[in-house]
């Protein structure tokens, strides 16, 4: 039963290591670029949330009642920055001083950005962790004896709807098709009357809303915000997209949850301290057993997504 | 006139790919352009389809002036490039790759189009949906030229669509441009086989060093065997052999 409830627990901290290594899997599925300032825009998302509940909004929404609208906003400010990143980081850098097969802008550019924001919130609200008055975290509910906190678990059934409805996306609309056709040959896709430049875009957006969407629950379910978020999410959300496999969303679903299962079962197991050799220690074997992930394709960089 | 194009320059990496080309396709017209390896027949194409942005000149499609813009405008005008070795898409299956023809279609008769599509290519139809990547090397250029014909052109340029095919198919494919010809499609064909291509079209011009040196009228350049020898650095042999492969 305590092995059942640590699975449950696991769970719900995975959903939210899911969302964000979807993000990193879209950008390099579709674009092929390791996208720094996704852990930013995560922990942006919460901050502007917070600072919002906490002044109030404009137009007199003051109080702490308002905070779904407060996260609301902050999701929508993710989404602006993106697009402010991929402007700098994907239009004027990469059509400057890059080609199509140039990687390295793009990723240096974006790892600016993650530096320059976080810094940035740092100096407006300082670096300690602020608390989120979301709803009570510790409302529970019990399943057959397993407890289950309602907000994690709402969260949980959110996430599974968004990975659904991307994979929907991506699979059978137009903008979807498009997208795919970009990952695997953008001169094809080109020639096809796909642009680039109206599409890159729509990743981007798709990048602020998946990490806005993150950082919202992550406020939610533990109460509380700081500008440093991002940092330690970041890394077990790339750990994730890697295990699972590169440009694979189903990979990064099944990564980001195995990442959340080896945290928890490391913490019953071992203590806090060992969380991160444990995670690291299990891409570095992913990498060792299977480079490509457990859905990856085996030639990186043809036909991903 | 449907495509009038005069002195255009297109730039292949640093160097001139393309000087001061001018042609025209006539409406219901097949034009073919020859020359050898590295003639610059290939950025030709690709200029003309906006994948690289001319350096000078003036492309008019339709009276439209379309230099400067994107792919995606030429396409909705009704232009389609089938590229050079078929860049298909194969984690597709053989219908997503025919949808992605469509992309700039708005309307709602697409579905009826592809249904002609697998009517006229019944080896697409049994594998639509199927990843692209099972097909044969012919069946991957029939996927291309069908995903063109979905985008329901008026002018299809053709980059090298004979290369790597079987003897039988070479055959078939050309069956197919004079087919979709007699439809009403304007055809604007790339190919080094030459004989082949002199044989289905009605004009043609032969590039040197990216500049178009000559311009005549099919049968007159298939009877001109100087220039075989001069400029489509021979190895093509007379023009005898009916529906062999390029060497």
């Amino acid at each position: 039963m305590l092995l059942l409830q640590q699975i449950v627990n696991s769970l719900m901290l995975g959903s939210v290591y899911v969302t964000v290594a979807v993000a990193f899997t879209l950008t390099i599925g579709i674009l092929n670029f390791l996208n720094f300032t996704i852990p930013t825009l995560f922990m942006f998302a919460a901050m502007i949330g917070w600072a919002l509940a906490y002044w109030g909004l404009p137009g007199g929404l003051t109080g702490p009642s308002y905070w779904p609208v407060a996260l609301a906003v902050g999701i929508i400010a993710s989404m602006i920055v993106s697009l402010v990143v991929e402007r700098f980081t994907f239009r004027i850098m990469k059509t400057k001083y890059g080609d199509s097969t140039e990687h390295a802008i793009p990723l240096v550019s974006s790892l600016g950005f993650l530096l320059i924001i976080e810094n940035l919130v740092r100096i407006g609200y300082g670096t300690d962790a602020q608390r989120f008055p979301g709803p009570s975290a510790d409302l529970t509910m019990s399943i057959g004896g397993i407890f289950v906190r309602v907000p994690q678990f709402v969260s949980l059934l959110f996430v599974v709807v968004i990975v659904i409805g991307l994979n929907w996306l991506l699979r059978t609309s137009r903008l979807g098709r498009g997208l795919r056709a970009i990952a695997e040959n953008p001169d094809a896709a080109n020639i096809l009357g796909v642009d680039m430049h109206r599409i890159v875009p729509v990743v981007f957006m798709l990048t602020g809303l998946l990490c806005g969407l993150a950082g919202a629950l992550f406020a939610i379910n533990y109460g509380e915000v700081s500008p440093q978020m991002g940092e330690d999410i970041g890394t077990k959300a790339i750990a994730g997209m890697v295990v699972g496999g590169l440009g694979s969303i189903w990979g990064a679903v099944l990564g980001g949850l195995i990442v959340g299962l080896t945290e928890v079962m490391t913490i019953h197991l071992f203590g806090a301290d060992t969380v991160q050799v444990a995670v690291w220690g299990l891409l570095l074997l992913t990498l060792f057993i299977r480079p490509q992930g457990l859905f990856g394709h085996s030639a990186i960089g043809k036909g991903k997504l | 006139m449907l495509l009038d194009v005069s002195r255009l320059d297109v730039n292949y990496g640093r160097t001139r790919a393309v000087k001061q080309v001018s042609l025209s396709v006539r409406e219901g017209e097949i034009v073919t352009v020859l020359g050898a390896n590295g003639a610059g027949k290939t950025s030709l194409l690709r200029g003309l389809q906006g994948a690289v942005r001319p350096a000078g000149g003036k492309i008019l499609f339709d009276g439209t002036d379309l230099t400067q813009a994107p792919p995606s405008a030429r396409v909705r005008n009704g232009m389609m490039l089938v590229p050079e070795g078929r860049q298909i898409f194969v984690s597709m299956t053989v219908h997503e790759n025919l949808l992605m023809g469509s992309y700039m279609r708005a309307d709602a008769d697409v579905s009826r189009d592809m249904e002609a599509i697998y009517d006229r290519f019944p080896n697409l139809a049994e594998r639509r949906n199927m990843k692209a990547s099972v097909l044969s090397g012919g069946e991957q250029q029939m996927l291309a030229i069908g995903r063109a014909l979905v985008g329901r052109p008026r002018l299809i340029m053709l980059d090298e669509p004979s290369l790597g095919l079987s003897p039988l198919f070479v055959g078939k494919l050309f069956e197919l441009i004079l087919e979709l010809n007699k439809s009403g499609i304007s055809i604007l064909l790339v190919e080094q086989n030459t004989t082949m291509a002199l044989e289905v079209a009605s004009r043609g011009y032969v590039l040197e060093l990216g500049s178009a040196v000559l311009e005549d009228d099919a049968a007159a350049l298939s009877n001109n065997t100087a220039l075989t020898e001069a400029y489509l650095g021979g190895g093509h042999g007379p023009a005898a052999g009916g529906t062999h492969a390029h060497a």
